[in-house]
C-alpha cells in the first residue's frame, strides 16, 4: 500500500513537472523598472497623470507583445514628494533587480545622483533640471531643461517686444526645482540676451498676489516669466485679471503679458484660471491634444483603452509619463534586436546610441529624441503655445534656444 | 523581596539604593543582555534587503530624537514644538564641514565618531541658547518659542547659499577598519553603529535618571516652585534639559546625514517635529521605554498608511486630495486617540504585560 503511494506521487510530481516545464521555457523574460514619484502630496496633480501614462504605456507593450513573449514590469511607487521615501523606493527597487529607472522630483533626483552613479543605473526623471546632469553620468533629461525652456522664452520675448529693452519679473516655485534655471537666464543676459531682469520673485502659498503684481507693474514689468506648478499661476493670472493687467496681445503696451515653462501649463492651467488664462505663452516640448496629430491620437487612444478619463486623457503629464515609457521600450527592443543581454548596462549602452540615424520619434513630441556621451537632453526643441478661446493653440513652429549654448 | 533574585515575583525595596537599581531582578537583567544579544546578531542570520534595513535603521534614528525629546517634554514638562531643527542643527553640522571641506574628507569619512560628538554639541548648544526663553516663559508660551526656532532654522537653511537652499548636500563614504564601508553593506553598518549609539544613550539616561541631575529634571516638571525651595534653580534646570535634548537630537541628525549621505531640508521641518512629539506621546512620556515604542508605532503606521494612499492614489482620480490628507488625519486621529484612552502612551502596556508575566499564574 505504501509502495503504491510513493509510486502515484512520484508519477504526479514527474506529470506536474513535464507540464509546468513546456510553459517555462516558453514564457519569456521579465524586465523591471522602478517608478517613483508624487501620486498623492506636493505635485500630485502633474504626478499622478504622469504615473498613469507610464502605466498604461507598458500595459500597452505587455498586452500587444510588442515584445513577444518578454514583458516589462514596472513597479510604481508613491513617495508623496519626499526624498527620504524616494530614498527607500530606490533601494527597494534595486533589491528587486531593476534594469533601469524612471525619477520624478529634482530634489530626489539631486539627492540621488551619488546612487546613480555607484549603481550605474540609468535614471530618466520628471525633472528637467539642467542640474541634474552636473557631475553625472547616467541621468538624462527626457526634453529640453528647464534653463533652455526660460532662456527660449525669454529670447521670445526679446525678438517679439515692441520698442526698447524688455522689462521682465520671474515667477519661481520656492525650490530646488524653481531657482535652478534663475542663474542659467541671468547668465543669458550678461551672455548679451538684451533684456532686464526686475525682479525674481519666489511665491509662498499666497492666496493673492495683487500687492505683487501692482508693485511689478508700477516698475515697469511688460513680462512675467514663471516657473512653477499651476495653481500659483492660476492664482497669479486672476488676480492680474481682476486688477486689468493681463496683456490681451504679446507685449500690449502697459499690461503684463505671462508665459511659463513646461509645468506651469497645460489644461490643468486653463480649468484653474479660465478666462483669464487668455493669452498665456507656455512652452514644452510635447505636443498637447488641442493640436490633433498622430502622437495625440496614439495619446487618446492609449488613455481610451485603459478607460482613463478625460483630464487624464488629455494631460500633457500623461503624455510626459508615456514619453519616457516609450524612450525605454524603445531601447530595450534595440538591445534585443541586437541579441544584447537586458540589463542596465547594455540599456545604458542604447541611451548613448540614440542620436544621428538612431534618434527616437516617440511621435508624443515636438522633436526627435536624441543622447549620446555629450548631450542627455532629449528633445532639444520646444514649441511654444498660447491660450486662445480656453485652448493652447502652437505659436510658430519648433524652435531651439540659442543660448543655451553660448551660457555653456 | 525573596533573598533569590532570580525567584522574585514583585519589586520589594528595603532601601533607597535597591530602588535606584537599573534591573530590579536578575531576571530583568538577563532579559535584557539577551534582547541585546538578538539585536545584534539577527542580522547575521537574516537577510531583509536594503530597503527594510533603511526602515529599521531610520526607526532608530528616530528613537535617538525621541530620546531626547522625551527628556525634555515628558521628564521636564517643557514642550517643544521644534525638535526637528534640532536634529536639523546636527545633520547640518556634518554637512557645513562637507562644504567647507568636501564630502570625501578625512575628517567627514574617517574621523566620524568626533563628528557625531561634535554635532551632538552643536545640537546641545543650540538647545541650551533655544531654551533661554524657558527662564521666564511657560507652556504654552515655551512651546511657540520653539516653533519659532523651527520656523527661523527652515527659513535660514532655505534662503543661504552655504546650505544649497534646502538642496541636499551630499555626505561622502565611511570608513572602518576594514577599510570603505561599501554599498552593500552601508545600512548593515549604519544599523550597529546606530544600536551602540542607543544603547550608550539608553544606558546613559537610565543612569542620568537616577542622580540627583535627573531627578532635578522631574521635580521641576512636577512644581517648580517646590523644586525651587528645595534649592534647584528651575530656569537653569530648563536650559539644561533643552541642551541635553538637543545633544541627543544633534547626534541623531548627524547619523541621520551619514545615513542617507546626504541632508536636505526636507527632513528637518516642522511636519518633522510634530512627528517626533506624536512618536513620544505614543510612546509614553516621561519612561525611557516610550522612546523605543513611539519611533516604532509610528514609523510602522506610516508606511501602512503610505500602502494604503498609494493603492487609492493609484486607482480612484478623484481620491488623490483624499489620500494626500490620509496621513496628517492618521497621525491626529493615533494622538488623539492615545490622549484620551492611554496617555501613557505604549509604554504602559508594556508596564502591564510585564506585571502580568511576573505574576502569572496569579492574577496579583
Amino acid at each position: 500500500m505504501k509502495k503504491d503511494n510513493v509510486t502515484t506521487w512520484t508519477f504526479l510530481l514527474a506529470a506536474l513537472c513535464l507540464l509546468t516545464l513546456p510553459a517555462q521555457a516558453l514564457a519569456g523574460e521579465v524586465y523591471k523598472i522602478g517608478l517613483s514619484l508624487a501620486i498623492t502630496g506636493p505635485t500630485s496633480d502633474a504626478g499622478n497623470p504622469y504615473a498613469k501614462g507610464v502605466e498604461d504605456y507598458f500595459k500597452y507593450v505587455n498586452d500587444t507583445k510588442m515584445l513577444g513573449d518578454d514583458t516589462i514590469d514596472c513597479m510604481i511607487r508613491d513617495d508623496q514628494y519626499k526624498n527620504d521615501v524616494t530614498k527607500r523606493n530606490f533601494e527597494d527597487f534595486l533589491d528587486q533587480g531593476i534594469v533601469f529607472y524612471l525619477n520624478y522630483s529634482t530634489g530626489s533626483t539631486l539627492a540621488l545622483k551619488k546612487d546613480f552613479e555607484e549603481e550605474r543605473m540609468p535614471v530618466l526623471p520628471a525633472s528637467f533640471h539642467a542640474g541634474n546632469l552636473v557631475d553625472s553620468h547616467y541621468i538624462f533629461l527626457p526634453i529640453a531643461s528647464y534653463s533652455a525652456q526660460m532662456i527660449g522664452l525669454t529670447e521670445y520675448v526679446v525678438k517679439h517686444n515692441k520698442g526698447g529693452k524688455p522689462k521682465v519679473a520671474m515667477f519661481i516655485h520656492p525650490s530646488a526645482f524653481g531657482r535652478g534655471p534663475v542663474e542659467d537666464v541671468q547668465k543669458a543676459v550678461a551672455a548679451g540676451l538684451d533684456v532686464e531682469i526686475v525682479e525674481v520673485v519666489e511665491h509662498g502659498k499666497d492666496l493673492d498676489n495683487t500687492a505683487m503684481l501692482k508693485r511689478l507693474s508700477e516698475k515697469g514689468v511688460q513680462y512675467v516669466l514663471c516657473h512653477t506648478v499651476q495653481s500659483p499661476v492660476a492664482t497669479m493670472l486672476k488676480d492680474a485679471s481682476s486688477l486689468g493687467l493681463v496683456a490681451t496681445s504679446f507685449g500690449e503696451e502697459g499690461k503684463i503679458t505671462f508665459l511659463g515653462a513646461h509645468y506651469t501649463g497645460g489644461n490643468d492651467l486653463v480649468a484653474l484660471a479660465g478666462d483669464s488664462a487668455e493669452n498665456f505663452y507656455w512652452t514644452t516640448s510635447y505636443i498637447v491634444t488641442s493640436e490633433p496629430g498622430e502622437g495625440t491620437d496614439m495619446q487618446l487612444a492609449l488613455a481610451q483603452r485603459y478607460n482613463r478619463d478625460e483630464k487624464a486623457a488629455n494631460s500633457h503629464n500623461y503624455a510626459n509619463g508615456m514619453m519616457v515609457a516609450q524612450v525605454v521600450t524603445e531601447i530595450i527592443k534595440r538591445a534585443k534586436s541586437k541579441g544584447k543581454e537586458i540589463n542596465k548596462e547594455t540599456l545604458y549602452e542604447e541611451l548613448l546610441d540614440m542620436n544621428g540615424a538612431n534618434a527616437f520619434s516617440p511621435k508624443t513630441t515636438v522633436g526627435d529624441v536624441t543622447f549620446s556621451e555629450s548631450d542627455h537632453q532629449g528633445v532639444d526643441t520646444l514649441q511654444l503655445y498660447v491660450v486662445k478661446n480656453g485652448t493652447f493653440a502652437s505659436e510658430g513652429s519648433p524652435f531651439t534656444p540659442e543660448y543655451t549654448s553660448k551660457i555653456q | 523581596m525573596s533573598s533569590n533574585r532570580w525567584l522574585a515575583t514583585g519589586n520589594y525595596f528595603t532601601s533607597y539604593k535597591e530602588e535606584q537599581r537599573i534591573f530590579t531582578t536578575s531576571l530583568d537583567r538577563s532579559v535584557m543582555g539577551v534582547f541585546l544579544c538578538v539585536l545584534f546578531s539577527w542580522p547575521l542570520f537574516f537577510s531583509i534587503g536594503n530597503k527594510y534595513m533603511l526602515v529599521v535603521d531610520n526607526i532608530l534614528v528616530a528613537v535617538i530624537a525621541v530620546i531626547g525629546l522625551n527628556l525634555v517634554t515628558g521628564f521636564a514638562g517643557l514642550i517643544s514644538i521644534g525638535h526637528a531643527a534640532f536634529v536639523g542643527i546636527g545633520a547640518y553640522t556634518v554637512a557645513s564641514f562637507c562644504r567647507v571641506l568636501g564630502d570625501s574628507h578625512p575628517l567627514i569619512t574617517h574621523g566620524w565618531p568626533p563628528m557625531i560628538v561634535a554635532a551632538g554639541c552643536m545640537g546641545a548648544l543650540f538647545g541650551a541658547v533655544v531654551g533661554l526663553p524657558a527662564l521666564r516663559l511657560k507652556h504654552l508660551y515655551l512651546a511657540i518659542a520653539t516653533l519659532s526656532f523651527q520656523m527661523i532654522f527652515q527659513w535660514t537653511i532655505n534662503f543661504m547659499d552655504f546650505f544649497d537652499q534646502g538642496q541636499t548636500i551630499s555626505v561622502g563614504r565611511v570608513f572602518w577598519v576594514t577599510g570603505e564601508v561599501a554599498r552593500n553593506e552601508h545600512y548593515l553598518f549604519w544599523y550597529y553603529v546606530i544600536l551602540t549609539v542607543i544603547v550608550i544613550l539608553g544606558f546613559g539616561v537610565r543612569n542620568l535618571l537616577r542622580t540627583r541631575y535627573g531627578r532635578c529634571l522631574v521635580a521641576v516638571r512636577d512644581n517648580d516652585r517646590a523644586a525651587d525651595a528645595m534649592g534647584m534653580h528651575p530656569g537653569l534646570v530648563k536650559v539644561y534639559a533643552f541642551g541635553l535634548a538637543g545633544f541627543c537630537a544633534g547626534v541623531a541628525g548627524a547619523l541621520h546625514a551619514y545615513l542617507y549621505r546626504g541632508v536636505g531640508i526636507d527632513s528637518f521641518t516642522l511636519y518633522h517635529s510634530i512627528n517626533y512629539l506624536a512618536m513620544a506621546i505614543v510612546g509614553g512620556l516621561g519612561t525611557l521605554q516610550g522612546a523605543f515604542w513611539g519611533p516604532l508605532a509610528i514609523r510602522v503606521l506610516d508606511l501602512q498608511v503610505e500602502r494604503l494612499s498609494e493603492w487609492a492614489g493609484s486607482h480612484v482620480t478623484a481620491a488623490t486630495n483624499l489620500t494626500t490628507a490620509l496621513r496628517p488625519l492618521s497621525f491626529g486621529l493615533v494622538i488623539v486617540l492615545f490622549l484620551m484612552f492611554e496617555p501613557r502612551g505604549i509604554a504602559n502596556w508594556w508596564r502591564i504585560f510585564k506585571s502580568y508575566v511576573k505574576l502569572w499564574p496569579f492574577r496579583y
